[in-house]
């Protein structure tokens, strides 16, 4: 923890923090990722979800002029609505069909964003407004043009918050729910749980996390395309968790960190780097099954698996 | 709407139902047979264009052959893939994906690093117009839907009448039941992984004739074929043929009323009514 | 009567089911659904939680309609249920599956929960009290922490009963409760039958095996979905149709 926060004063050089503060952004989608697969449900146009956080946060503050301290939060708001709206049919189906619809949502979405070119732009949004300066009376100014490391204070901060949050969710009765209905659709119907209600709130919930993760990207980047959020971004997204490993918090952290990493210090092999990305992924799969963050697993006794694979005995 | 528009628009809308059977075909048949969601399905789609325009025009093979030893060589893929993805991960859908989208992004890479990211366009299988009562059809979307026609017979035959056919039925409905059956669920899931990346790869090679080629052409066929299955159904094979035919009508006749643009939108729409009220498709079991 | 169906049917395809059901099960009974394998009697347990929507015929709990109902929605009004099989939450240990099935009462709302404020702590730690005194109950209080999938047979039949407590039903469905089971473990099951149902709780039963039909105060017969008997043990063991649906015609004996 300490290391984190004095990082920016090791590293000093801009490209590194950079990664970093990239990693901390997938940290959050990622773990938004495993929030949803937490009931039961793999989605695979997560991607498109932070898209929709990037997208009208990018857009609100862009042409409105609105702060985007207030239209990050909403970018997150927008993309639990879209969840909403569409977590309503997507979650009539379970598992690997789940899974499917999702996968058919998030392009969808893109294309939709694609071709709203009006708003959106032509090639992407451009001239996004970085983070408004906070100016706090007597004591500092931060301001964000140009500069990494208030970004890269913020974003861990961000994260921290996030990590938070999504940890007490999934240790709260709603997360225990979440996981019940993962194991038995059938067994969790009969003791009073919507079981269908739980699928779309954890899909809503997770998504918002993303959506609002696609929002700080957005005010960081101060440029958003829709490449970022499409078929495979959201393939990449699934990947980092399953390699990270899905039955342990600490899995989309150890998976979103190691795998945003990877690609950007090969940069030089610029072409490579999906190959090596890869690589890496099927060594995991069969050297690791459980993820990395599963190697942990070891030295436990009984094995206590969070309903990985379960859902697929209530598929069709 | 003069009657020459109609009829180009009607053939396209053949052709096009032609293209999103074979692909959804062979999506379908994994999904149901095997469980598995095939997301590899949109790079084979893709590859088998590439392997057909490298024989045909790169190394000048004929190009009826080149078309076969694509689909000849990307169905032998097929055999691989099931072989190191979807064999030592049987019952775990979710290494399974990992292996399939790990191969996703190693193919596509490898498919850009070899061949590069621009355009490439196949040359036609049947040049040419056909005349018909003064209306003028391209003889190339004729052929395409024929051979999409003729390939969905001959599958549903396959399926229906061979043993190995049933087979694949059984263990797409009853997998332990197949199992104890004597079914060897291996040999089977084989066979249909060759069948569906077969079927990509013609479909591929063909749309790479009539549009054009490129790296990223499978993302969008994917979507298509998730459409088709869905509103086909979850478990049915023979109701994608109907699925396909409605949603190639559309998607033809769409742009001419609607922008381009919206054709999109009412994918989705379609998508979202049919879970809402029929999850199961119009064909499907029970969800 | 506190659960009554009214010319229950199902049709599957065109395949009946069940037919033209009717039965009634009163306030403090234990009633038995008895009949051969394949009679439809667990299709008629997934008709009256709203599993399955009828294709005609209607359902009646205390007196109200919940034809159709959705399964939460007939657990709320107080119908537990067990199931033959996939019946557990297999990756949770015994006690984590008591108290994930403490959803309906007390109920905490979303955000009480996320906060952790001390009413939902309090509600928790009520619920892990309440959780603890029926696995008493039902014996298992000393394997809690065991993963559920790790249970024997018969320990796993009595964790579904414990669970389908939880929901404080009115309505006990249980969906052959003892199958599998060793004899010591049955009659500590019949005990435990006895305890619910001395608590004010209403047992409807399907069972295949006659120590447990002898607990039932009444027995309904279905065969091919059809009711062809009712009444006492006595009664249905003597009933023509019943030994011909069990054992087949006199020829074959």
């Amino acid at each position: 923890m300490v290391v984190l926060f004095l990082l920016p004063g090791v590293i000093g050089r801009p490209y590194y923090l950079h990664i970093s503060i990239m990693a901390l952004i997938y940290i959050i989608v990622v773990s938004s990722l495993r929030l949803i697969a937490l009931s039961g449900q793999i989605s695979v146009g997560h991607a498109a979800f932070m898209g929709i956080g990037a997208y009208f946060s990018g857009i609100l503050s862009k042409d409105l002029g609105l702060s985007p301290w207030l239209t990050i939060p909403m970018g997150g708001l927008a993309s639990m609505a879209a969840a909403v709206v569409m977590g309503y049919p997507f979650t009539r189906v379970r598992a690997i069909y789940f899974s499917m619809v999702s996968l058919f949502g998030g392009i969808m979405i893109v294309n939709l964003v694609r071709v709203a070119q009006r708003w959106t732009g032509a090639a992407g949004l451009a001239g996004i407004p970085p983070l408004s300066p906070i100016h706090i009376p007597g004591l500092i100014t931060i301001t964000f043009l140009g500069q990494k490391t208030p970004y890269y204070y913020f974003t861990l901060v961000l994260t921290l918050a996030c990590l938070v949050v999504l940890y007490r969710l999934e240790h709260c009765r709603v997360g225990m729910t979440w996981k019940g209905v993962a194991q038995s659709y059938l067994v969790a119907s009969s003791v009073g749980i919507n079981e269908a209600g739980l699928r779309v709130l954890s899909f809503a919930v997770g998504c918002f996390f993303a959506g609002l993760a696609g929002a700080w990207y957005a005010h960081y980047n101060l440029v958003v395309t829709p490449a970022t959020f499409g078929f495979l971004p959201s393939i990449f997204l699934v990947m980092y968790m399953l390699v990270g490993g899905r039955d342990r918090f600490a899995g989309p952290v150890v998976g979103a960190a190691i795998l945003v990493m990877i690609p950007e210090l090969f940069r030089s092999l610029k072409e490579f780097a999906p190959l090596i990305l890869g690589a890496v992924m099927v060594l995991v799969v069969f050297l690791m099954p459980r993820g990395i963050a599963g190697l942990f697993d070891w030295t436990k006794g009984i094995e206590r698996d969070a309903g990985r694979g379960k859902a697929t005995e209530h598929a069709a | 709407m003069g009657i020459g528009l109609l009829g180009q628009v009607c053939v396209n809308a053949l052709m096009l139902s032609s293209i999103y059977v074979l692909m959804a075909l062979g999506f379908a048949l994994l999904l149901s047979i095997m469980g598995v969601l095939n997301f590899a399905h949109s790079v084979i789609y893709m590859v088998g264009g590439y392997v057909c325009y490298q024989l045909a025009v790169v190394a000048g093979v004929s190009q009826w052959l080149s078309l076969l030893l694509a689909t000849a060589i990307v169905g032998s893929f097929g055999l691989v893939l099931e072989r190191a993805c979807f064999r030592p991960f049987f019952g775990d859908p979710n290494r399974t994906m990992v292996m399939a989208l790990a191969l996703i992004v190693i193919m596509e890479s490898v498919v850009n690093i070899l061949v590069g990211s621009y355009v490439r366009s196949l040359p036609s299988f049947a040049p040419g117009v056909l005349r018909w009562q003064g209306v003028s059809i391209s003889r190339e979307r004729v052929v395409t839907f024929a051979i999409g026609a003729a390939l969905m017979a001959v599958l549903m035959t396959l399926i229906r009448k061979t043993r190995l056919g049933q087979q694949m039925l059984a263990v797409s409905q009853e997998p332990v039941g197949a199992v104890l059956q004597g079914i060897d669920i291996f040999r089977v899931s084989a066979v249909a992984t060759v069948i569906a990346c077969a079927l990509a790869a013609v479909a591929g090679s063909l749309m790479g004739a009539i549009i054009n080629l490129n790296p990223f052409m499978g993302d969008q066929m994917l979507v298509k074929a998730i459409e088709v299955v869905i509103v086909a159904g979850i478990g049915s094979i023979g109701g994608v043929a109907v699925a396909g035919l409605i949603l190639g009508t559309i998607d033809s006749f769409l742009p001419l009323l609607l922008s381009g643009s919206a054709t999109d939108a009412v994918g989705l729409a379609i998508v979202i009514l049919i879970l809402l009220f029929r999850p199961q498709g119009l064909f499907g079991h029970a969800v | 009567m506190l659960l009554e169906t009214s010319g229950l049917t199902k049709y599957f395809g065109g395949l009946a089911a069940v037919t033209a059901l009717d039965l009634s099960v009163g306030q403090g009974e234990i009633v038995g659904l008895i009949g051969p394998n394949g009679a439809g009697k667990s299709t008629v347990f997934n008709l009256i939680t709203g599993l399955i929507r009828p294709t005609s015929g209607k359902v009646f709990f205390g007196g109200q309609d919940i034809t159709g109902k959705k399964p939460h929605v007939v657990a709320k009004m107080g119908i537990g249920r067990t199931f033959q099989t996939a019946s557990l939450f297999p990756d949770f240990t015994v006690l984590e599956n008591v108290v994930a099935s403490f959803y309906l009462y007390p109920k905490s709302g979303f955000w009480e929960a996320l906060f952790n404020v001390p009413s939902y702590r309090r509600k928790e730690s009520s619920i892990l009290g309440q959780a603890r005194d029926i696995l008493r109950l039902v014996g298992l209080d000393k394997l809690e922490d065991l993963p559920a999938k790790h249970l024997p047979h018969g320990h796993q039949k009595v964790l579904n009963v414990a669970r389908a407590l939880a929901v404080r039903p009115k309505l006990l469905l249980l969906d052959e409760p003892v199958a599998g089971m060793t004899h010591d473990e049955i009659v500590f099951s019949l005990g435990v039958f006895e305890k619910v149902r001395s608590q004010g709780v209403t047992i409807f039963l399907v069972e295949h095996n006659l120590e447990i039909m002898t607990l039932c105060d009444r027995l309904v017969v279905i065969n091919f979905g059809e009711k062809i008997a009712e009444g006492t043990a006595h009664e249905v063991r003597q009933n023509e149709e019943v030994i011909h649906a069990y054992f087949g015609s006199e020829d074959a004996a």
